[in-house]
């Protein structure tokens, strides 16, 4: 009985070979995938900690910082990660449904999202520079916050120039034909760019609207 | 709360029942989602915009006030991620186990927190 049911399962998970099916190693990668941001969140919770910290015990400091930046920039970011974050399951559900033009073009303005969003944190660690908020010690007030900013924002921005160089590979592959019967390669892809998302709606909320 | 049916041929409907309601709108779901963010997001800086102004007219009640908005302000940022994570990460569609592997190290990283937030003298009460 116990050997009709291994040999079930067998049959069930891989092929006469012994070889994992399509489905099983689609499983698996996904799981991987998961695995992978399960351990990005707790690194993230690590920076975002430093920064409760600091709101914390120094709100004055935080708050001239808020007051200085403002929220019209950072808002326009979030709403552009977002519509990236649309535009990438647009793209999945395109090319599920055998569209390749049509994912091309949704993962491109994924892509071109991400771009525009590091432009945007650029312009807005170049406005935070001119104020002195910057990543070493200094004599200013806003010494205690280079730091606990920057950590969480510059990796969070790390993990978006990845996601750019991801969509462009996810691109060309999808180009030569790659996902067409299998979009495997794009749903790892979207994991991850969605996960970047979330990310990003916590230190919004967290950095600059609290 | 709001669900897409699927065509014949297997792809997503564009149909989506919202609250008792048909809407057909291109991308079914996920563009209802992707609206459902937007306003959040515009509720979420209006609501900060006003109680900054709130607790800068009324110092005595400053700390209810920053506290109702953490809370507030949280509150939706947890919603908007979990409409990603359920919709948009297709969590909804996927084995229980997935959503162990991601609930898991937050709660251990929630738990971290808290820990980091109650030892001085790094953390609250310093």
């Amino acid at each position: 009985m116990a050997e009709l049911t291994a040999n079930q399962l067998g049959a069930a998970a891989h092929d006469d070979n012994g070889h994992l099916s399509e489905e099983e190693k689609n499983e698996n990668l996904k799981l991987g995938v998961w695995l992978y941001l399960a351990s990005e969140i707790v690194i993230f919770s690590i920076m975002i900690v430093g920064y409760i910290i600091l709101r914390i015990n120094e709100p004055a400091v935080v708050e001239q910082a808020h007051e200085q930046l403002g929220v019209g920039l950072v808002t326009a970011n979030t709403f552009v990660l977002l519509a990236s974050s649309f535009f990438m399951v647009m793209g999945l559900r395109a090319m599920q449904g055998g569209n390749r033009a049509g994912m091309l073009r949704w993962i491109g303005l994924t892509a071109v999202g991400g771009t525009v969003f590091l432009i945007g944190q650029y312009i807005e660690y170049s406005e935070l520079a001119h104020l002195g908020i910057i990543l070493g010690y200094t004599d200013s007030q806003w010494s205690t916050l280079g730091m606990r900013f920057y950590a969480p924002t510059f990796f969070h921005g790390a993990h978006v120039f990845v996601g750019v160089i991801w969509a462009l590979e996810v691109l060309r592959r999808g180009a030569k034909g790659r996902y067409d019967h299998n979009p495997i390669g794009i749903e790892m892809f979207g994991l991850y760019w969605h996960f970047v998302d979330v990310v990003w709606i916590m230190l919004f909320t967290l950095i600059y609207l609290v | 709360m709001a669900e897409a049916t699927h065509h014949e041929d297997g792809q997503h409907s564009n149909t989506v029942r919202l609250l008792g309601f048909e809407i057909t709108v291109e991308g079914g779901i996920y563009t209802v989602v992707f609206g459902g963010l937007a306003i959040l997001t515009v509720i979420e800086v209006l609501s900060a915009e006003y109680l900054k102004e709130a607790i800068h007219n009324a110092p005595e009640a400053a700390a209810t006030l920053q506290a109702i908005k953490a809370i507030l302000l949280l509150g939706i940022a947890i919603i908007k991620s979990c409409l990603v994570i359920w919709f948009y990460m297709h969590l909804r569609d996927e084995k229980r186990v997935l959503a162990v592997v991601l609930l898991l190290p937050l709660l251990i990283a929630s738990l971290s927190i808290m820990y980091l937030l109650a030892i001085p003298p790094i953390g609250y009460g310093v």
